[in-house]
């Protein structure tokens, strides 16, 4: 643990000034965001690759997708990046119980996401559109349609994933401000913590078109 | 203490909550065009290419505004640049090497408008003379 400098609570021991302590914490954190897009790169490698290869398959299986679910669940996100923007807004001015309020908001707006997406997996799970030598889909034959619900599952279950781990930062969060450990001199978690529900909302930007609409 | 003084200036300004009702709104918008074009637009493949730039725009607003990296330090955009860099370099190249290749070792599909008498000759040799070594060659 480290030293706490008198009048400065936040301030860690090895850094000179808290400026640079938050710039680094940014720094670090934007480093694990690159390490988030790379891990998304390869997902929408092999969904490039083989839509060049099989276009009237991944067009046919593409619009086998209830384009409605997808668009419902793309303002949800949006709202809730909203919603966590504006929780970071009011920690930064010291609106502690304001900033619990926008999590609860985001934290309901990530269960209807959810919620949203396992009822479109139950229906894909139930129909038999699943990957590989599963896929049992009578209403898409073409060869190269299992390959695009194989890559369907993996991306949005990856970013599932994301959410539900988003989620789990925002109550932390939600935690902190409730508790006021956080203040408008430091509310360095609340940022951070923001920044990653934002990520889980900009990859779903691009599988939103991608798988839905195209 | 020079350090305690610097605290001050470490938290960028704060702008008004308006700007980020005015990114959402500008996000709604450009969602409900995207949906719009995709469904009543008719461009071909130039429909990938809208929806792909609308998606650019959307990322970028929630990345500089949301997430502000406009505010953040200049060490932070290049991280993040370098990493969405190589996911283009992957995803580019991989295309493009399948989409280099002899058209045959493609699935029919990818190339749909190939007639059979467009296709480049077969490589010279491919019957066995070269076995015997009397190519004319």
């Amino acid at each position: 643990m480290h030293t706490q400098r008198e009048g400065q609570p936040y301030l860690a021991d090895h850094f000179g000034s808290l400026e640079s302590q938050i710039d680094a914490s940014r720094l670090g954190m934007w480093m694990f965001l690159g390490t988030e897009v790379l891990l998304f790169g390869p997902l929408f490698t092999a969904y490039a690759l083989y839509r060049f290869l099989y276009p009237a398959a991944f067009q046919a299986a593409s619009h086998h997708l209830d384009i409605a679910y997808g668009t419902i669940n793309t303002l949800i996100l949006i709202t809730s990046s909203l919603t966590v923007a504006m929780a970071v807004h009011f920690a930064k001015v010291g609106k502690n119980k304001r900033v619990v309020a926008m999590i609860v908001l985001s934290l309901l707006a990530g269960f209807a996401f959810l919620g949203i997406k396992s009822v479109e997996y139950a229906h894909k799970f139930h129909e038999g559109a699943l990957p590989g030598k599963y896929y049992a889909l009578e209403a898409v034959k073409e060869p190269g349609a299992s390959l695009f619900f194989a890559i369907y599952f993996l991306a949005t279950g990856v970013h599932a994933l994301h959410v539900i781990i988003g989620m789990s930062v925002l109550v932390w969060i939600g935690w902190r401000a409730a508790r006021n450990t956080i203040s408008p001199e430091y509310y360095v978690p609340v940022e951070l913590g923001g920044m990653y529900w934002h990520l889980v909302d900009l990859i779903w930007i691009f599988l939103y078109p991608l798988l839905y609409l195209i | 203490m020079a350090i305690a003084t610097q605290n001050a200036d470490s938290a960028p300004h704060e702008h008004s909550a308006a700007r980020y009702y005015l990114i959402y709104f500008v996000l709604l918008v450009l969602t409900a065009t995207t949906y719009w074009t995709a469904r009543h637009v008719h461009f071909g493949s130039w429909n990938l290419a809208i929806a792909l730039a609308i998606a650019v725009t959307k990322a970028t607003l929630v990345v500089l505004f949301f997430m502000h990296l406009i505010d953040h330090k200049g060490t932070a955009a290049m991280v993040f640049a370098a990493s969405v860099f190589f996911v283009l370099l992957l995803s580019g190249l991989v295309v493009t090497d399948n989409a280099t290749r002899f058209p045959l070792s493609n699935p029919p599909e990818a190339t749909p408008e190939l007639k059979r008498n467009q296709l480049p000759p077969p490589p010279t040799g491919a019957d066995d003379t070269w076995r015997s070594g009397s190519s004319g060659i």
